[in-house]
């Protein structure tokens, strides 16, 4: 290979040259290619889960028509970290009917946190205008379903509420 | 094509293509100019898979290392696209080697392309930099350790303390090493390499290929075009080179990663393999003369090749006209080689050395199969709290400690839990019970001393062994049957323990049960609840632990007091 056939064309030849060119330059490409396509997507589809029970405080500090704002908190792993006892998220909880009821802060709009106005004595969002009654229903601004409640379980006097994230902006209750 | 007719109109792109690719190579294509382009593509490579990289890394203290782990041993495809990032620095010191070589061979450093090798030499030395300040990234053991032995000569040679602390972010390491590591190496390596590489590959185009020393009439007649000929080869080495990287990335699983970096610990650190040379050199020049093996001899070698182009006096670039050249750079890649070789021999009959780089395996093994559940955000070195009788340990240091002692640490508030229910323990409590060892600051503190009138030293030893051989399946199969009968014997007719204490489980008495004392079933039920009536009854103060700790919690904590008998 140290040395050309000479300077007369060789078109065959060349041809021949460079479709190996082509070949092994698409199959050097591929090499890091290929496999970061798993790496790249390795996380995304995964599913966050059905959520867990937290501990959300005391029946008798609950009670009440007034929503209270509780914060729930668990370990959490996130990638390579697990942190002890860190803020998952948080919910307005109420009596209704002697029954606690939760709803989700997460705004079913676009995912603001709900906020509760006590002189109206309503769930509003702040971003687009939302309005949610204490029942979590819609009645005014854009979002799509009402607020979405959470399941809440009550055992010795302790209050524990499942906290799951809802997809926004669909009119369907669907776990992200 | 007329969607390339298109573009070319407006964009010029076939022009573009062609200046880049037609160019003649006087005397034809040859083999041995493929380093050059093999460089460019292993480049172009490690940045393809160094952004890859970046996709999970974050150049943390705290995070460094598990999040190398986490990409390394959970993301697809992870421990694949690191080791070849890993080998591929590697290999580019090879083929940097190789095309100093060729160049040095054919004389191509000679006028007029003296500018040419100097770029490259610059090159070279940045590769060395990428390698060195890509191996501290990880944070792990082998990084850490064999960098803080290049800054240390850094801080070592006269006037680099400031280049040292720079590098650094101050006088030790830490968050701001990392960043600063990771941004010469992410940020200012690959832009000065880039910058050279543009103007190597100017200066190249400019003067073309170093021919063979062939008459001019025979080059021209021999001419061939780099597009398609040349590049051919180039491609040829450049899936070479790449099926050897997929081979041994494959082979080694990838790149090691070491347990996380200890700045405790004493790790066998070796740099990496290119690097074993100048670790060998430190070796023959200690104390003042350290200087000559970090800066002078290194310094020398440099020197000679940036001024090859003035040493080389020779009126031709034939080989036998260059000989004095070639032998010198020859001497100087021979000493290299030997440094190495000695370097490896060194170690691999040294065991001490082998002996640390097995434990170093074993504990980089361990921490990586607990890093798999996640580590706390406070570093690196909390993956070891993932460890069960780590966590153990903190729920005794929690919940236990605030009243016990075990290994020098805890309050006396009640019983010291060093070589609980051994025979030794027991032999000193019933001589004296009222020790604060013992039960001494608790309410439990109403058994009477046995004093040596009451039993020798040798019947309470006795006793002892009857014991132990009463507390459970596994301690009684150490004991000594002789003693545990003759113990029996002491027991019923002559000592008056069982005023106190029962020898079965269940049944009421002012003193504790005996029955399988100190095993972890018997631990397990102080700890759930110590007043039971067959336990400590009224005079109990430890809380009940049944509600505050899991049964699983329990259990381990008490299999781990239970396993403290041999302190």
């Amino acid at each position: 290979m140290s040395s050309g056939s000479g300077g007369e064309p060789d078109a065959g030849r060349r041809g021949v040259l460079k479709l190996g060119i082509g070949a092994l330059g698409v199959g050097l490409a591929a090499v890091p290619v290929v496999p970061a396509i798993g790496y790249l997507l390795f996380p995304t589809g995964s599913k966050a889960g059905e959520g867990s029970f937290l501990p959300a405080g005391k029946r008798s500090a609950l009670a009440g028509a007034v929503p209270v704002r509780v914060e729930l908190y668990a370990d959490k792993v996130d990638a390579w970290n697990k942190t002890p006892d860190v803020k998952l998220g948080s919910c307005w909880v109420l009596e209704r009917d002697g029954a606690l009821q939760a709803f989700s802060t997460v705004c079913p709009h676009l995912g603001c946190a709900v906020d509760y106005d006590a002189e109206s004595q309503k769930f509003k969002c702040p971003c687009h205008r939302s309005a949610f009654g204490l029942d979590g229903a819609v009645e005014a601004g854009p979002s799509p379903r009402p607020l979405d409640s959470l399941e809440v379980k009550e055992e010795n006097g302790l209050v524990a509420i499942r906290l799951v994230r809802y997809r926004q902006g669909v009119s369907q209750k669907e776990p992200v | 094509m007329a969607l390339l007719d298109w573009l070319d109109e407006r964009t010029g792109i076939r022009s573009a293509t062609r200046l880049m690719l037609e160019e003649d190579v006087p005397g034809g294509a040859r083999l041995r100019y493929v380093f050059g382009s093999v460089l460019v593509f292993l480049f172009m490579q490690q940045v393809v898979l160094g952004i890859l990289l970046a996709f999970y890394y974050s150049p943390s203290a705290t995070d460094a290392w598990a999040s190398t782990a986490y990409l390394n041993d959970q993301v697809t495809s992870g421990w694949f696209l690191r080791g070849l990032h890993h080998h591929g620095s590697s290999a580019m010191v090879v083929v940097v080697v190789l095309h100093l070589l060729q160049v040095v061979f054919a004389g191509a450093y000679r006028k007029p392309r003296e500018v040419n090798w100097w770029t490259g030499l610059l090159m070279g030395a940045i590769v060395l930099a990428f390698a060195l300040t890509g191996y501290l990234l990880p944070w792990d053991q082998k990084g850490y350790w064999a960098t803080q032995v290049a800054t240390g000569i850094m801080g070592s040679v006269p006037g680099g303390e400031p280049l040292q602390q720079f590098v650094q972010g101050g006088p030790e390491y830490g968050n701001l090493t990392l960043t600063r590591f990771f941004a010469l190496h992410v940020f200012v390596l690959p832009i000065a390499l880039a910058g050279l590489l543009g103007v190597h590959l100017l200066l190249f185009r400019k003067h073309g290929v170093t021919p063979p020393d062939l008459p001019e009439a025979e080059l021209q007649r021999k001419t061939q075009p780099f597009w398609p000929n040349q590049l051919f080869l180039d491609v040829l080495a450049m899936a070479v080179c790449a099926a050897v990287l997929v081979g041994l990335t494959v082979k080694t699983h990838g790149a090691e990663l070491f347990a996380p970096a200890d700045p405790a610990s004493n790790f066998v650190a070796r740099p990496e393999w290119y690097f074993l040379f100048l670790f060998q050199l430190l070796k023959y020049f200690q104390g003042p003369l350290q200087i000559v093996a970090t800066v002078l001899l290194p310094g020398a070698a440099a020197v000679y090749l940036f001024a090859l182009p003035f040493v080389d006096r020779a009126k031709s670039r034939a080989v036998r006209s260059r000989w004095a050249v070639l032998s010198g750079v020859g001497i100087l890649m021979a000493g290299v080689t030997a440094l190495t070789a000695v370097a490896i021999a060194e170690d691999n009959n040294n065991e001490s050395f082998q002996h640390g780089v097995e434990q170093a395996h074993a504990e980089a093994t361990r921490a990586r199969e607990l890093a798999r559940e996640g580590v706390a955000p406070v570093g690196g070195l909390a993956v070891f709290d993932n460890d069960p009788e780590q966590k153990t340990r903190m729920l005794f240091k929690e919940h236990c400690a605030t009243c016990h002692t075990l290994e020098g640490k805890g309050s006396e508030e009640a019983p010291t839990l060093d070589g609980f229910t051994s025979r030794e323990w027991l032999t000193a409590l019933v001589r004296s019970p009222r020790d604060r060892r013992f039960y001494g600051a608790t309410k439990h503190n109403t058994m009477e001393p046995l004093t040596t009138e009451q039993a020798s030293d040798e019947e309470l030893a006795a006793v002892v062994e009857y014991l132990i051989g009463l507390s459970g399946a596994s301690a009684a199969a150490s004991v000594d049957a002789a003693m545990v009968a003759r113990g029996k014997e002491l027991w019923d007719k002559k000592l008056e323990c069982s005023s106190c204490h029962e020898l079965e489980a269940g049944k009421d008495s002012t003193g504790p049960t005996l029955a399988g004392r100190g095993s972890p079933a018997w631990v397990a039920r102080i700890i759930r609840d110590s007043s039971q009536k067959d336990l400590y009854g009224d005079t109990a103060e430890m809380p009940k632990f049944a509600d505050k700790l899991t049964q699983e919690q329990i259990e381990a904590l008490a299999q781990f007091v239970a396993s403290r008998k041999t302190p």
